[in-house]
């Protein structure tokens, strides 16, 4: 019988009693360097380019400055109180936005799954939204609540959740029915067939969600604040453009380009983590 | 009433299909299971099967009659009914050990001792060295290992398996088998498998329930007077294989009859 266990146990590839962890492990954590390596060469290159490029006055520095002007336009933004009331605001209402959508999406994404007869009445109006622009909404918003990060943070919420909340359904109703007949036999409450079955079984289409959620939210902050707001990155980027100040302008933009990249590391941090052991590759 | 085992009294369940019409997956079933008793049922796919086993498990509801298991009607999921799917079921998020600790933890079981549970039944199931491994890693047949570890360790007094090795190959479904005799043998559930593989269940059990396709009843009990210690050799026996016939003679119209009805309906 020993024998046959073995036999059995053989098509997994690993040596009894090695841990499976280690070389999977490895493995990633190489892709991980080779690909962090392949960035830095590739941002060294493109760098590099921009730089010669503008020394050979290929563009007029009023079009795009050389990094190597920019550099001191950078240094000059941490220096300025106007910058970080700037990025406090649009920061609060990107967070704003993502917590607010984040919740509200996962919400109506387990009542849609919960109440299939809800869920089939609107699913359609919630996937025509995808295709409504809606920063179009933004003055109505203004008229509505008035000028500042409310109204901002309403509409980025909105298009924040509306990813979120699809994913989530897609999610749930992709969990396979023997994983909730096993929570019912366990006799497994509402709650734990929710939160330790159902949403853990989803996660990684909710993580999808979670990562357009973030990105419209970027993206329908900074568009709004572009449009009409007072304050906030968005709006200095706009301002900077009005006046012909470049060089800033680009630094403004710079800024926001980082800030999404590290939102978007953060979140795929955080989706190595739900998925480990996951992959059946 | 102190009787342990299964017991099941006039059980009919009926249940409506999508289109409308009302399927008898169980018709007025009597039969009872002695305690640490091992049965199989076998019949034609289709047949009620399943449904006999989700309503032992508490999971289906019961039109007419009764399960009694351990001396109480069963009126829901009860913790002392053990249940391993066909399907795979172990939860990908979760390490073998979690996996196996889920059910414990629902359950309320402490801490230390769903470590020592934990522990006894990987090492009982034969996945000890896999402890930390995801079921991702691991096989099919380890899988349902892992699922089987996961019941057995809520010490479950009744154990009822739904064909827990019909997506397995040949060779696994044998070795599992043996390995499903050698637990009972030391745990000594009530064991109901389900399985439409005759020669595992008579490999397996100490009698097998002939079910006929809807509505579901069982017209055949053979008791199997194979040695207890029985192994895969058995099958060449002469003995065995006037039970494979007899087992079969009654099955085969019905399988018959299932296939017919089964096309019908297709065309």
């Amino acid at each position: 019988m020993t024998v046959g266990q073995r036999e059995e146990a053989d098509p997994v590839a690993l040596p009894a009693g090695s841990t499976p962890g280690p070389p999977r492990r490895r493995r990633v954590w190489g892709d991980g360097r080779l690909s962090a390596l392949a960035t830095a060469v590739l941002l060294v290159a493109l760098g590099g380019c921009w730089e010669i490029g503008s020394a050979a006055k290929l563009w007029s520095p009023e079009v795009l400055p050389a990094p190597s002007a920019l550099l001191p336009a950078l240094q000059a933004l941490a220096g300025d109180p106007r910058f970080w009331a700037d990025a406090g605001r649009t920061g609060g209402e990107v967070l704003g936005s993502i917590g607010f959508g984040g919740v509200a999406g996962l919400l109506v994404g387990v009542s849609f799954w919960k109440a299939p007869l809800v869920g089939r009445v609107f699913e359609p109006y919630l996937v025509s939204f995808y295709a409504v622009p809606l920063v179009l909404f933004y003055p109505v918003m203004i008229v509505l609540v008035g000028l500042g990060t409310p109204s901002v943070i309403i509409l980025a919420s909105v298009m924040a959740a509306i990813p979120m909340a699809l994913n989530t359904w897609v999610g749930l109703a992709a969990v396979p029915p023997v994983y909730l007949r096993l929570a019912r036999s366990i006799s497994c409450t509402r709650w734990q067939q929710l939160f330790r079955v159902a949403l853990p079984s989803a996660a990684p289409y909710v993580l999808a969600g979670l990562r357009l959620a973030v990105v419209y939210a970027l993206i329908g902050c900074i568009a709004m604040e572009f449009t009409t707001a007072q304050a906030g990155l968005g709006y200095r980027i706009r301002y900077l453009y009005d006046s012909f100040e470049t060089a800033p302008m680009y630094a403004y933009i710079l800024v926001v380009l980082v800030v999404s990249i590290i939102l978007t590391a953060l979140l795929a941090v955080l989706e190595r983590v739900v998925m480990a052991g996951r992959n059946r590759s | 009433m102190t009787d342990r085992g299964i017991q099941i009294d006039e059980l009919t369940v009926r249940f409506p299909t999508p289109d409308g019409e009302q399927v008898t997956a169980v018709d007025r079933v009597t039969q009872r299971i002695p305690e640490s008793g091992f049965v199989s049922i076998v019949g034609p796919s289709g047949c009620g099967k399943s449904t006999l086993l989700g309503v032992i498990a508490g999971l289906q509801p019961v039109t007419t009659g009764d399960v009694v298991v351990d001396g109480r009607v069963v009126t829901g999921p009860d913790r002392r009914v053990g249940l391993v799917f066909q399907e795979d079921s172990t939860l990908p998020w979760k390490t073998v050990t979690d996996n196996v600790r889920f059910a414990m933890q629902i359950a309320g079981v402490d801490r230390a001792e769903q470590r020592r549970r934990a522990r006894e039944a990987i090492d009982l199931v034969g996945l000890t060295g896999f402890e930390e491994a995801y079921p991702s890693m691991l096989s099919g047949g380890m899988r349902q290992r892992v699922a089987l570890a996961r019941s057995l360790a809520l010490e479950p007094s009744v154990l009822l398996m739904d064909e827990p090795f019909a997506a397995l190959d040949q060779q696994t479904r044998l070795l599992l088998g043996a390995e499903i005799l050698r637990i009972w043998r030391r745990t000594h559930q009530t064991v109901l498998f389900v399985t439409h593989d005759l020669s595992e269940a008579l490999l397996l059990s100490q009698q097998v329930w002939v079910m006929s396709y809807r509505p579901g009843r069982i017209i055949d009990v053979v008791d199997v007077d194979l040695p207890e210690d029985r192994d895969a050799s058995v099958v060449s026996t002469p003995e065995f294989n006037q039970l494979q016939n007899r087992v079969w003679e009654s099955l085969r119209a019905e399988s018959l009859r299932g296939f017919r009805q089964e096309s019908a309906v297709g065309a």
